[in-house]
């Protein structure tokens, strides 16, 4: 799967979580998932439950903590999913 | 794994308290994973009573040890009900009391259970349905001389249990402490005849209570109690009443 493809699929799980809606307009690779979309860090938990469902991977604690940006979470993925 | 499967896990589920609630959870129609650390012989004697059930050895103290629970339990169905019984006791006043055996005591009770409640949590976030009940002691509430650390461990545990419950809430998980005041167990049975008479002057129904009547409350929090989460309940015949 390349990673525009990986990115709209983030973008979708992402969506009803993000505060910010002009950050999230304009989301490219160095967005962070916190500070920008301003997602609540409660929420972090089902975002991650949903890209193990959405790619069929598993997400260890270790791994979901390096995620801060939308770039953390496509390589994440995309390193799973290759 | 067997979808179809409602699993239930109690730590240190092979003696005592532990194997009552593993007996009640079976009767309750759970698939019960029995953990033990170093009880094989009893485990696999509750193991052999009971359809479906099944052992897992593990030291709860380590990081790898509730990991390996993890694993073992993903291949057996769905996680419903957690029971975090497992536990341990190093008494001495707190004069004489050893900072190693601290770290022993703390690292089975508090870190073992947060531990664990944080892997086997996910499981149940993901089937947004799930009981975890965190088995405390009165002592967390009263205290009781020579048992600073363990006192200090179950007082933890039902602070644990609150802010899990509020954390998990979301999820359809109720979080709920069971806390024994003195049960007829291996713990119990070693204290002299001059303490046990002591210990009956402060229930007032003069007698200990049984593994069974500890683990028919779990059973009830585990398939009814809709309304609870939260919570201490206290099971310890009248001697402190939260």
């Amino acid at each position: 799967m390349e990673r525009s493809e990986i990115l709209n699929k983030v973008k979708e799980i992402l969506e009803p979580y993000v505060k910010n809606e002009e950050a999230f307009g304009n989301i490219n690779e160095d967005t962070s998932i916190l500070d920008d979309l301003q997602v609540n860090s409660a929420r972090l938990v089902d975002i991650i439950l949903a890209f193990e469902d959405e790619f069929d991977i598993e997400v260890d604690d270790e791994a979901a903590d390096q995620v801060g940006t939308i770039g953390d979470a496509i390589e994440l993925i995309h390193g799973q999913i290759n | 794994m067997n979808n179809e499967l409602k699993v239930a896990l109690v730590t240190g589920g092979g003696t005592g308290i532990g194997a009552a609630c593993c007996r009640e959870l079976a009767k309750a129609g759970y698939a019960v994973g029995i953990h033990y650390n170093s009880s094989s012989g009893p485990a696999e004697a509750v193991q052999a009573e009971l359809e479906n059930s099944f052992t897992i050895q593990a030291d709860l103290s380590t990081r790898e040890g509730a990991d390996e629970i993890c694993t073992a339990l993903k291949e057996r169905g769905n996680l419903e009900v957690l029971v975090n019984n497992a536990g341990m006791t190093m008494d001495a006043p707190l004069f004489s009391a050893k900072i190693d055996d601290f770290d022993k005591v703390v690292n089975t009770n508090m870190r073992g259970t947060w531990y664990l409640t944080k892997r086997l949590g996910r499981l149940m976030m993901r089937n947004k349905t799930g009981r975890v009940i965190n088995i405390s002691s009165v002592v967390g509430s009263t205290g009781n001389p020579t048992q600073s650390v363990y006192g200090m461990t179950k007082a933890a545990i039902d602070n644990f249990t609150r802010t899990a419950a509020m954390e998990f809430a979301p999820y359809n998980i109720l979080v709920n402490s069971v806390a024994p005041g003195f049960i007829e167990t291996k713990m119990t049975d070693v204290l002299s005849e001059d303490v046990q008479q002591h210990i009956l002057g402060q229930i007032p129904l003069n007698r200990m209570g049984t593994p069974e009547e500890v683990a028919s409350f779990v059973r009830f929090l585990a398939t009814e109690g809709t309304y609870c989460t939260g919570t201490v309940f206290h099971v310890n015949g009248g001697m402190y009443g939260g």
